[in-house]
């Protein structure tokens, strides 16, 4: 038993070593995660927790597009619709059945998955910008539809009194933390693995993935059906927490929000955008504690994004990642930027 | 500047309030006035406020128990308009942050709804001056030990709106019937897509047949639309002396200028927030002659309560433009301070009571609370005002013999003279 | 009805034509896609606003200045914030974006959030086959009419144009051909921002000038443009009007639905999408994978 015990921790210190410690941005990763966690114990302002899900909401949101748009190359410029989708189909289940958050958000991010492959199917013939532009209009067509129907959806004022998941501000902040780390670990393993690595090969080069016999098309689905899914989640667990759904979860802002997150975080990376979340989110909110700043907070974050892009014009994290870390040349495994010799095939690194 | 910032941000994370204690003898009550203060709305929420706040400490403050105590505004910008999650923060940081002991404004009903819920969880006075929507103050009824800290203040709830509107309406029409000799006036309906018009305009199609009306159709664009020219040529053809109006976006200014830019011979009178602020006549390009809508304070010339006239004019000497809806926030701060007063004390669970028991008179009428916290309608409590721009003024013109009501200073009604010259048999 | 429908859309298709043929035209050149275009033509607005009513200055000087500003203001965003990052498409695609938000965000704290109107440049309205039509709404038509005849001379019959036409065709044979392609980049930039301008300058006085007028239309034109393919000009003019008639079909016949025509343009361009991936008059780029 207490060899057990002690193989098992033996063996998740190695992994830890081997897998984590030994890469940087990973060590910056788990401490971050950590930090998140310990917070409450050194301080439980509500405020900051708020903030603090806020951010972890939009995280997943900005993560999930960047498993669509920055692995797969499919850059979605409505991603609200599944935000919205997830936070409308969750309230609205709430609201008339009153079923339990614990039940309504699986099956808004369901709702949300279905919403997916419905704007996936059409999305399968178009390309790049196209794609894009394209996008853009289901969001603002989905509006429509609910204004047409306000008994139902609310009209411009949304479905509110909707449940809350906690009470109390701290285990909503567990809640949304675990969610977010869990979730984007997830979206992170999903990108490494197999399905990621066609993924990829989709964006870099569609013709010569369908050539190697990979059924593009199917995968193309996948990362909708899969990116709407986690957006589908960060919209249900933002209903339930701001208890409101309503036209704001679809707006043109919302889904260019995601591709500035994205991109100023670094896309095809995943935690880029939740670090340009982590950073962007709590920033805004930092000026506003001055009140003869408020007014100019959005000019500041725009100019802030514009200026970092002029610099680093692949993202925030690609440009720290290439600073930190070097990339064996062999076996293009990612090493500390001090090694000389590679630590998986020991080969001379520069 | 940056140490400032990092300074704040680190007193922020460590949940430490930022705000230094002034030397005076008692600390001041605050109160935090949420709006979009980048607009009109906010604007005006923050004026109305602070003119009152002013006053009010000037002649030495409000007295709590045996203390002195004097008002400190704090601005929450809110962002509502064009962001709903920042409202529920702006509304958080001003409760946990600044420290806030009661909050006044709000403006959208989405985020109104959504700040409502923070308020409630704090259990903080929230009076309501600016959205108008009944949900508001149904969650009162609804939940009452939960939400019993709201009070909708201003503006008229918009179930009440719709009864003023068919006064007005019946008097615009008995006008028609005697200067154009047409017994049974048509009227189109024009409202902006959204929920809170839908019981206005299914109670205009029912209510107007039994008033000798008739309706001729249903128009529904975007609040924000920015053309309503195939609207306006379709009314046109369908013959309509008065275009019934439910309108509170900026769709309202471009129904003005093109009215008047194609000479529609019809009447607007309706709801047309936009054409209730002073600068609607300049952002019609002064087009908008005898758009009619209804209004909380008129251009100053109008004797609502004793009141009305010296504030209008207050506000105007001190902001150069009269007061938009959202400054009933002056009535709110009031409201507060002799809540305050009778109570003794800022406790939120003793002031509920005595705000409910509130009969005041302010400066858009006599405020009494029903039991939802929202403010009662009707003649001797509050009435609204109905103004038409007439040559780039706003003049009053309703309620004019309603049940007994004259308001001193209203004018008669003008009907468009190109309207009498197309439509005059 | 059947004259309302043909005059109103004639009318706006003008005014979406303006915006959608210069957004196509720098997206056929150098592959940007300018979120911030109608931020541009919002620009112009709030520009001849302030000469015409601030100021006080002459309309036609007014115009102009409004014009000319914007279009220098254009040409230096892009050497200062899109030249940098070219290579990165999607750095672009947010720059222009963050551009955007800046000007919004600074008219915002400079005019606030009021709703402005500029003054009617020729007052009046004249009965056009029974349907009234206002002047300024003639105005409009004849003014778009004539810039769009003025940019179809410059690009087919001019040396500048024929440099355009050659880079948007093929990029780097252009480039291999000695072609400046930065400069002609950034020419097409200008020409592209100053037909934005001269559309913000007309509807001025026909809209409600505000800070947040640039999201309504961007959203159409881009509807208009994937519809009629992008970086075509020929498919970007007759796009304009089938969205505009679309529109007006819709608040005509659907008269409760007046609100949905920007949901049902959109429709549209995703049926058309559906049958015609690369857009009615679009290239298919093959080989750009």
């Amino acid at each position: 038993m207490i060899n057990a015990l002690t193989y098992l921790i033996r063996r998740g210190y190695t992994q830890l070593r081997t897998e984590v410690f030994s890469l940087p941005s990973r060590t910056i990763m788990l401490v971050g995660a950590l930090v998140l966690l310990l917070l409450p114990l050194y301080s439980t302002d509500p405020y900051l927790m708020r903030i603090i899900i806020m951010a972890s909401i939009f995280a997943i949101f900005a993560a999930s597009w960047d498993l669509l748009a920055g692995f797969t190359g499919q850059v979605n410029f409505g991603h609200a619709l599944f935000f919205g989708l997830g936070a409308y189909g969750s309230s609205l289940l709430n609201h008339h059945f009153g079923l339990s958050p614990w039940i309504t958000m699986p099956i808004g991010a369901v709702i949300a998955t279905l919403g997916g492959v419905l704007v996936g199917i059409p999305c399968l013939r178009l390309r790049g910008s196209y794609l894009s532009l394209a996008t853009l209009a289901f969001p603002l067509i989905l509006t429509g539809i609910l204004f047409a129907f306000p008994e139902f959806s609310g009209g411009e004022l949304g479905i509110s009194g909707i449940r809350r998941l906690f009470v109390k501000p701290v285990h909503n902040y567990y809640a949304a933390v675990i969610l977010m780390l869990v979730l984007c670990f997830i979206m992170w393993k999903i990108s490494t693995s197999n399905t990621g690595l066609i993924f990829h090969a989709i964006r870099e080069d569609e013709v010569a993935a369908r050539a190697s016999g990979i059924n593009t098309k199917r995968y193309k689905l996948l990362a909708f059906a899969l990116s709407a899914f986690f957006a589908g989640i960060a919209g249900a667990f933002f209903a339930h927490f701001i208890r409101i759904a309503g036209p704001s979860t679809l707006e043109v802002a919302l889904s260019f929000q995601a591709v500035i997150w994205g991109i100023f975080g670094g896309v095809a990376t995943i935690y880029g955008p939740i670090v340009a979340v982590f950073i962007l989110y709590p920033l805004t909110e930092a000026v506003a504690v001055f009140p003869e700043l408020r007014e100019f907070r959005l000019l500041i974050l725009a100019v802030v994004v514009l200026l970092v892009l002029l610099f680093m014009p692949q993202g925030l994290t690609p440009w720290l990642r290439d600073k930190i870390e070097s990339i064996c040349q062999r076996c293009k495994n990612r090493n500390v930027f001090w090694r000389r010799e590679c630590r998986i095939c020991s080969t001379a690194m520069h | 500047m940056l140490r400032r910032m990092l300074a704040a941000f680190v007193a922020a994370l460590a949940g430490t309030t930022l705000t230094v204690t002034a030397a005076q003898a008692a600390d001041p009550i605050k109160i935090g006035i949420v709006g979009p203060m980048a607009f009109v709305q906010g604007e005006n929420h923050w004026r109305g406020a602070e003119m009152a706040a002013d006053e009010i400490n000037q002649a030495g403050g409000i007295k709590v128990g045996k203390e002195q105590r004097k008002i400190e505004l704090v601005k929450v910008d809110t962002n509502e308009i064009l962001n709903v999650p920042d409202a529920a923060n702006a509304m958080e940081r001003a409760i946990t942050q600044d420290k806030v002991d009661f909050v006044i404004g709000g403006f959208r009903t989405e985020a109104v709804l959504a700040m409502q819920d923070v308020a409630m969880d704090y259990k903080k006075i929230f009076l309501g001056a600016g959205a108008a929507h009944d949900q508001l103050s149904g969650r009162v009824g609804q939940d009452y030990e939960r939400y019993k800290y709201f009070f909708h203040v201003a503006p008229t709830k918009s179930s009440d709106l719709g009864k003023t509107l068919f006064a007005v309406l019946g008097q615009i029409g008995g006008q028609i019937r005697q200067d154009l000799g047409k017994d049974k006036p048509k009227v189109a309906i024009m409202a902006e897509k959204a929920a809170w018009v839908d019981g206005i305009v299914k109670a205009a199609q029912a209510n107007l047949p039994k008033m000798g009306m008739e309706v001729v159709g249903l128009w529904q664009p975007s609040p924000t639309a920015t053309d309503v020219t195939a609207e306006l040529s379709a009314i046109r053809r369908a013959g309509a002396d008065m275009i019934f109006t439910v309108i509170s976006g900026p769709v309202g200014i471009v129904l003005g200028r093109q009215m008047g830019e194609l000479q529609v011979p019809a009447i607007p009178f309706g709801i047309n927030v936009e054409a209730q602020k002073e600068g609607f006549w300049q952002a019609s390009g002064g087009k908008a002659n005898y758009v009619a809508t209804l209004d909380t304070f008129g251009a100053g010339d109008v004797h609502i309560t004793d009141k009305t006239v010296e504030f209008v004019a207050n506000f105007k000497k001190r902001y150069g433009t009269t007061p938009a809806y959202t400054a009933a926030t002056y009535d709110a701060v009031y409201l507060l301070k002799e809540a305050i007063e009778q109570a003794g004390t800022t406790d939120a669970d003793k002031l509920v009571p005595i705000l409910e028991k509130t009969d005041r008179v302010g400066t858009a009428g006599r405020l009494v609370f029903d039991k939802n916290h929202a403010p009662t309608f009707g003649p001797g409590y509050l009435t609204g005002l109905a103004i038409q721009w007439q040559d780039g003024q706003k003049v009053a013109f309703w309620p004019n013999n309603w049940n007994g009501v004259t308001y001193k200073g209203v004018k008669p009604f003008k009907i468009p003279p190109h309207m009498m010259a197309q439509k005059k048999n | 009805m059947f004259q309302d429908i043909l005059i109103t859309g004639l009318v706006n298709g003008g005014v979406y034509a303006l915006l959608a043929i210069g957004f196509s035209l720098i997206f056929g050149v150098a592959r940007i896609v300018n979120i911030a275009h109608t931020a541009f033509y919002m620009l112009a607005a709030y520009l001849v606003y302030t000469f015409l009513n601030i100021a006080g200055l002459p309309l036609l000087l007014s115009v102009v200045l409004a014009v000319g500003l914007v279009t220098l203001l254009s040409m230096v965003c892009y050497k200062l914030v899109i030249e940098p990052v070219r290579e990165y498409e999607s750095a672009v695609l947010i720059a222009t974006i963050a551009l955007a938000l800046i000007f919004q965000e600074t008219l915002l704290l400079i005019f606030g959030g009021h709703f402005l109107g500029s003054p009617t440049l020729i007052p009046g309205n004249m009965d056009l086959a029974g349907v009234r039509v206002s002047y300024q709404q003639l105005l409009t038509i004849g003014v778009v009419a004539v810039v769009l005849l003025g940019t179809w001379y410059l690009l087919a019959h001019t040396r500048l144009g024929l440099a355009i036409r050659a880079t948007a065709n093929d990029l780097e044979v252009a480039n291999l051909m000695g072609m400046n392609v930065s400069r002609v980049a950034m020419y097409t930039v200008a020409i592209s921002v100053a037909l934005a301008a001269i559309a913000g300058v007309v509807v001025a006085p026909l809209f409600v000038v505000d800070p947040l007028m640039w999201l309504a239309p961007l959203v159409t034109i881009l509807a208009i443009v994937v519809l009629g393919g992008l970086g075509s000009l020929k498919g970007s003019l007759i796009g304009a009007f089938i969205i505009a008639y679309v529109e007006a079909i819709t608040v005509f016949t659907v008269p409760a639905g007046a609100f949905l025509k920007g949901a049902v343009a959109l429709s549209i361009m995703i049926i058309v999408l559906l049958i015609r991936p690369e857009g009615l008059f679009g290239v298919a780029f093959e080989e750009e994978r």
